[in-house]
């Protein structure tokens, strides 16, 4: 009988810090079949096991194109966050996954593709972005706004200085408070969809943030003609299991962990409605 | 799996519950449905019981301090070491320099023995425990005691003060049930909690007023409403001496509507019974001993039979605060609950402990934190009770020596210079005595946790490394000495108290008072704390706020842990509760930092509002109030304990 | 479905050979006074003539506290499940209980199975025992989790005048009548004429407990419930988590790591919804932050026609714990009356 509590051993194999409280960590399987068997889309998450301090769901945060490893993006918070921020490259950590639904993807082919995206909300969206701009061709067009609180807060700095310039990805940065040195733009990632200029009947918004920013953007998103099942975003939740057995994430009819975490605007409302 | 009948070792209440036992370990705790007590029902600490006891942090092997470090060492290092250091300052400084606290969490026969070790081992006469101190089981005369059953055939309950649902669910259920069998409910209190909320009758208390309203309810009995009939006589003088009497003066003082005191008389008159519940939230304000001694005249009018039968429920915060008086852990009294001028008493125990042993007065804790150079601490926690905490805190430091027996690495066995470590309520015999004065028997489901030991136990191997041995091989043996020694005792039996339940006993009557007697309680004007515009809020201590949330054994708790460090985690500097329209006056955001400022000085505090607290009042746990500096503190004239006392603040944003 | 009699002469034998086989389990009066299911270690044990126990069975297939993974840090990180391999039979145990465990079998079965519920379930065999007395609380009858049931047991037993009826209700209770055939015979028309009449009879001493839960799965599936009934709600429970502790449908769990020396034990014990900080996210936010809030999420997750879908009928079984054990006035029978007619007055 298997066991999906049952956590296969990484390595960390990089630690880079995003922030004064976030980093990045790049985990690999030790055993090359576990390694292979991890197939994983874009919104799926993993249970990482700190052992000793405890387990904790973080969102897968890359693509897995082209590598036989994968990265988390974590905050330092809670028991598990911080035990994880004193382990270094070379130490083992537990993973249980890939678990939860994904972004749809082939189902919005010849969609134009809208990220608006908020501070550690990046992390999710990461793995859907860079899949999507791999294969452009499949979609319209692909537009990236992100934001974060100043430019302090902003992750995957390398990474948002290419996305910047990359041909068949229009990417926007703002930050809602400058600090020296800023000269991008200024106000919430909210202010930057003015910039969309297509049909956006023809659209799909992949929404990710702190809860305010989401329910502003989705306001704004609904208010320029986004169908309610085309705007799409992630949850998190409290979770003890990851597989919908210790029923801490639910809210209304739903399992964020089974059902989610990936949910449109519709099924969210009728979450909670379920449950405000 | 085995199933053990015992109680839990939390509150007063003493529920019954079953701590479940699989392969030498306790895996689960369940109720007791056939429990007098709690019937079938358990709180969230009660169904946890069982995470204290197998539990990582559980202290398992003595420690000595050695330079900055607390090492483990063995029994026989350790307790040479406490020996040797208590015998040094009895040498030096002579008996009065050593201090002795004992536990409201403990056993009787830890207690009693706790006693003996005092008084004749050491040979001090201070004895005290910080949680009895505080408490008044000198003002509620035992023949208005109740137990909770009277709860379930009384018309009317009157709750002052305490919040059941927070500190005594086991009390609490009873008041709920009550409710559904139609029994009417004044609740009289500064926050409206959820009981409050299900009253009959409200009554919003303002601080300091606690018992200028009582004046007025008895003014409105006895005068308006001539209740006492042809008997008006014998209450005369307690008529006489109500400093507010009428309900619109004490509207205009207090802010208590006139209105609602009159349907509270009308409550209290219409009833057959009437029980009153009040707990450490009025007991542990600055009008503490005049309060309960003024609901102690009601009780006193239903004995006259003038009104209705009033009994007296004083809900104690924890499990043995009752066994602690009975057992004499307090200044001026021995075993028995008799005072150290009972020559009777005196002699009863110099037989059963061979000889003279030392019978004054001694110091109250909040001198002997302080006042003495060693002290020996039994599972007490100064740190939760006696005010401006961090003082008593520097005086600890400068202690030359202090030994403290507990469970847990608490901040007081921190500090300490000699740590050993106690067995659990699960893992030894003992009795417990509720609020109801029911002694209840612990019994043994597991072996002791590494090589922990009983705390009576640790007191008979340390009397024997003191050459002053005491005779006891077992906890049956200390309390068949209990019960020929404390009178209200007498009679009972390890096997007398059965498997559940245990059995009630009945203290001896402190104070029959008359009504001249009571006639000074309710006499002159409490002094009511005064804002202004410098310091436009008052900040009261309230015990009935999340009182369990950083004691030791709660927040150790391996699942339900979590439920109390959180306030903890997310108010670091303590936790400061508005009412939201104060909170938009004053422009504080819920979970930013402030800035208290009294006149004594200033504090942070994170911010919490709700809609319990009214406006103009912040409270703060009492457990965290003792930690500031900036409170008020009162010398409470009756008692001379120092209290807390609301004090006039002000509150700002941090930058 | 076959059926048999077993004598009443007979009975302390059939005991014996299950007690030899596996662990029973059966209802035991404890010295407490309380009845308890529990290990028997001789036929009299058994207190066939007991109402309720205190505790459902859930603690055999979900202990309070029970340790599933076991990690080793010394040299190679080792991680190794640990599981409860036992044979248990629960004999005598009560309609609703066996109910209960059906509930249970819905959430750790299904698509992703829980191995250590499943490895305790599959080696388990429930000879239910019907009800004909309810005792103080119960509703089973308004739960539909009793007295009598019609499926979810292995063996389903009533005492008749001559002995005990045995209902086989599965392959595995067909086993077991198979291997003791030599002390049961079949069962004759007279025989289930009075369990018939037995379970009629039953209805009614149990029909006159209500708790309206199926006029509250309604206005619970719409979300027509007024937040008012919440909010007064949230005054009616001082969090204490019995009902859900007590519940034989309730099965939330909290996962922790505990070091012992070179050792960490990951250990998961019962969890409360009721509890507040139950849905509290690392960051502080939660989204149950209210009282009212997770009465409202326990009562939707018991009663809602979307989870009575999802786990194959809904969660009350009717055993009346929660209304024993409340410590406030926050149980079933109040919650559901109050979701019909808002909470009266006081």
């Amino acid at each position: 009988m298997s066991n999906p509590y049952l956590p296969d051993i990484t390595t960390i194999k990089r630690v880079k810090p995003e922030t004064y409280d976030t980093t990045t960590f790049t985990l690999q399987f030790d055993e090359p079949k576990a390694r292979e068997q991890f197939r994983y889309r874009p919104g799926q998450f993993v249970e990482v096991s700190v052992f000793g301090a405890g387990e904790a769901p973080f969102c897968i945060a890359s693509s897995s194109h082209g590598r036989d490893d994968f990265d988390i993006t974590v905050r330092k918070l809670g028991r598990v966050t911080q035990a994880l921020h004193q382990l270094d490259a070379g130490a083992q950590v537990g993973v249980r996954g890939p678990l939860g639904n994904w972004f749809p993807f082939e189902e919005v082919g010849g969609k134009h593709v809208l990220f608006v995206v908020g501070g550690l909300g990046l992390a999710p969206l990461r793995p859907q972005i860079q899949d999507v701009y791999r294969q452009r061709d499949k979609f319209a067009s692909v537009t990236v706004l992100y934001g974060a609180r100043t430019p302090e807060d902003l992750i995957y700095r390398d990474e948002l200085e290419q996305w910047q310039h990359l041909e068949g990805m229009k990417c926007l940065l703002t930050v809602d408070v400058a600090t020296d040195g800023w000269t991008g733009n200024v106000g919430v990632v909210g202010s930057l969809l003015p910039n969309v200029k297509w049909d956006v009947s023809q659209g799909v918004a992949f929404v990710c943030g702190p809860p305010i920013m989401i329910n502003f953007v989705v306001r704004d998103l609904v208010g320029m003609g986004f169908a309610e099942d085309a705007i799409i975003s992630t949850l998190e939740r409290h979770m003890r299991c990851g597989i919908g057995k210790c029923n801490h994430c639910i809210h209304g009819d739903k399992y964020i962990c089974l059902d989610g975490p990936v949910f449109t605007c519709l099924q969210m409302k009728a979450m909670m409605e379920l449950e405000p | 799996m085995a199933e053990i009948a015992t109680i839990c070792p939390y509150c007063g209440c003493g529920c019954g519950l079953h701590l479940h036992v699989s392969d030498g370990r306790v895996v689960g705790t369940g109720p007791v449905r056939a429990h007098p007590v709690s019937k079938g029902r358990l709180c969230l600490k009660g169904w946890h019981a069982h995470e204290i006891v197998d539990n990582p942090a559980r202290l398992a092997r003595p420690l000595v301090r050695r330079g900055e470090a607390l090492e483990e060492t063995s029994w026989e290092e350790a307790l040479a070491h406490a020996a040797q250091g208590l015998q040094a300052v009895l040498q030096s400084a002579g008996p009065q320099a050593v201090g002795v606290l004992g536990s409201a969490r403990c056993a009787n026969e830890d207690n009693y023995l706790l006693v003996r070790f005092a008084r004749s081992v050491l040979g001090t006469p201070n004895v005290d425990c910080s949680l009895a101190a505080y408490s008044l089981p000198e003002y509620v005369p035992d023949a208005s005691s109740g137990q909770l059953a009277d709860l379930d055939d009384s018309d009317l309950i009157l709750m002052v003060g305490a919040e059941p649902g927070e500190e005594h669910p086991g009390a609490g259920a009873r008041v709920y049930r009550a409710l559904q069998r139609g029994a009417k409910l004044v609740t009289a209190s500064v926050r409206k909690h959820a009981l409050a909320r299900l009253a009959d009758v409200h009554l919003p208390l303002r601080l300091g007023a606690e018992t200028a309203w009582l004046g007025s309810l008895i003014h409105v009995l006895l005068v308006e409403r001539r209740m006492a009939g042809a008997k008006a006589e014998k209450v005369a003088a307690l008529v006489a001496g109500v400093a507010d009497p009428n309900p619109a003066a004490t509207q205009s003082r207090t802010g208590l509507p006139a209105a609602a005191l009159q349907q509270t008389a009308d409550l209290y008159q219409a009833a057959g019974k009437v029980t009153v519940l009040f707990s450490s939230t009025l007991v542990f304000s600055p009008e503490g001993a005049r309060a309960v001694r003024a609901l102690a005249s009601l009780g006193w009018l239903g004995r006259l039979g003038i009104g209705p039968e009033v009994v007296l429920l004083d809900l104690l915060s924890r499990s043995n605060l009752r066994g602690c008086w009975d057992m004499g852990v307090r200044p001026g009294f021995l075993p028995g609950n008799c005072s150290v001028e009972d020559s009777q008493a005196v002699q009863r125990l110099q037989e059963a402990w061979g000889g003279p042993f030392a019978s004054g007065r001694g110091l109250p804790v909040w001198r002997m934190i302080g006042e003495t150079q060693a002290l020996y601490v039994m599972g007490d926690d100064p740190s939760r009770t006696l005010p401006e905490w961090p003082d008593k805190q520097a005086a600890l430091r400068k202690l030359k020596f202090l030994v403290v027996q507990d469970m847990f690495l608490s901040p007081l066995a921190a500090l300490a210079h000699v740590v050993l470590p106690a067995a659990s309520f699960a893992e030894r015999q003992g009795t417990w005595t509720n609020l109801e004065g029911r002694v209840q028997l612990a019994r043994p489901a597991v072996a002791p946790m590494g090589e922990a030991r009983a705390d009576w136990r640790i007191l008979v191997d340390l009397s024997r490394a003191m050459g002053k041995p005491m005779p006891y091989q077992s906890a049956e043996d200390v309390f068949a000495e209990i019960t020929r020694v404390v009178p209200a005792y007498g009679g009972l039996s390890y096997r007398a108290l059965g498997v559940s339940g245990g059995a009630r006993v009945v203290g001896p009557a402190h104070h029959e008072e008359t009504g001249e007697q009571l006639m000074p309680v309710l006499a002159g004007a409490s002094s009511l704390p005064e804002t202004g515009q410098q310091f436009p809020l008052l900040l009261a201590a309230d015990p009935s706020l999340g009182p369990w949330d950083d004691e030791v054994t709660t927040s150790a708790m391996l699942s339900a842990g979590g439920e109390f460090t959180v306030v903890s985690r997310e108010n670091p500097n303590g936790m400061l509760c508005l009412n939201p329209a104060d909170a938009r006056k004053y422009n504080l955001r819920p979970g930013a930092t402030v800035q208290v400022t009294s006149a004594k000085g200033a504090e942070r505090m994170q911010v919490r509002t709700s809609e319990e607290v009214p406006e103009g009042v912040a409270v703060t746990p009492y457990h965290h109030a003792t930690r500031l500096g900036i409170m008020d503190i009162v010398t409470e004239a009756d008692t001379g304990r120092p209290v807390i006392a609301a004090t006039p603040v002000s509150v700002e944003p941090v930058k | 479905m076959s059926a048999y009699l077993l004598p009443w002469d007979r009975l302390e034998e059939l005991v014996g050979r299950l007690l030899k086989a596996a662990e029973v389990i059966a209802p035991r009066r404890l010295e407490s006074g309380d009845v308890f299911y529990g290990a028997i270690a001789s036929p009299a044990e058994v207190a066939w003539d007991y109402r309720s126990a205190v505790e459902p069975l859930k603690r055999f297939l979900l202990p309070q506290r029970e340790p599933i993974l076991r990690f080793s840090t010394n040299g190679k990180l080792q991680v190794e499940p640990i599981y409860d391999e036992k044979d248990r039979v629960f004999l005598g145990v009560r309609s609703c209980d066996v109910s209960g465990v059906g509930v249970l079998d819905a959430m750790f079965g299904g698509d992703i199975e829980d191995p250590y519920y499943m490895a305790r379930r599959r080696r388990a065999t429930f000879i239910a025992l019907t009800c004909q007395e309810p005792d103080e609380h119960c509703f089973c009858v308004c739960g539909d989790g009793g007295p009598f049931l019609k499926k979810g047991y292995d063996q389903q037993w009533t005492a008749l005048g001559e002995g005990m009826l045995v209902e086989v209700g599965s392959e595995k209770g067909q086993a077991l009548a198979d291997s003791h055939s030599d002390l049961l015979s079949q069962a004759e028309p007279s025989h289930i004429g009075e369990r018939l009449r037995l379970a009629k009879e039953a209805e009614t001493r149990f029909g006159d407990f209500h708790s309206y839960i199926a006029a509250a799965m309604r206005k619970l599936s719409m979300a027509e419930v007024p937040e008012e009934v919440w909010e007064k709600g949230a005054d009616h429970c001082v969090e204490c988590g019995g009902c859900t502790f007590l519940c034989p449908t309730c099965s939330c769990f909290t996962v922790t790591d505990r070091r012992e020396g070179d050792v960490v034990l990951r250990e998961r014990h019962w969890d409360a919804c009721m509890y507040s900080c139950y849905s509290r996210e690392a960051s502080g936010h939660n989204p149950r932050a209210t009282r009212a809030q997770r009465v409202r999420g326990r009562f939707f997750h018991k009663l809602s026609l979307q989870w009575a879908q999802r786990n194959g009928r809904h969660g009350c079984v009717g055993c009346g714990r929660c209304v024993a054990t409340c410590e406030a006035w926050g149980h079933m029978a109040a919650v559901s009356e109050a979701i019909r007619r808002g909470w009266e007055s006081e």
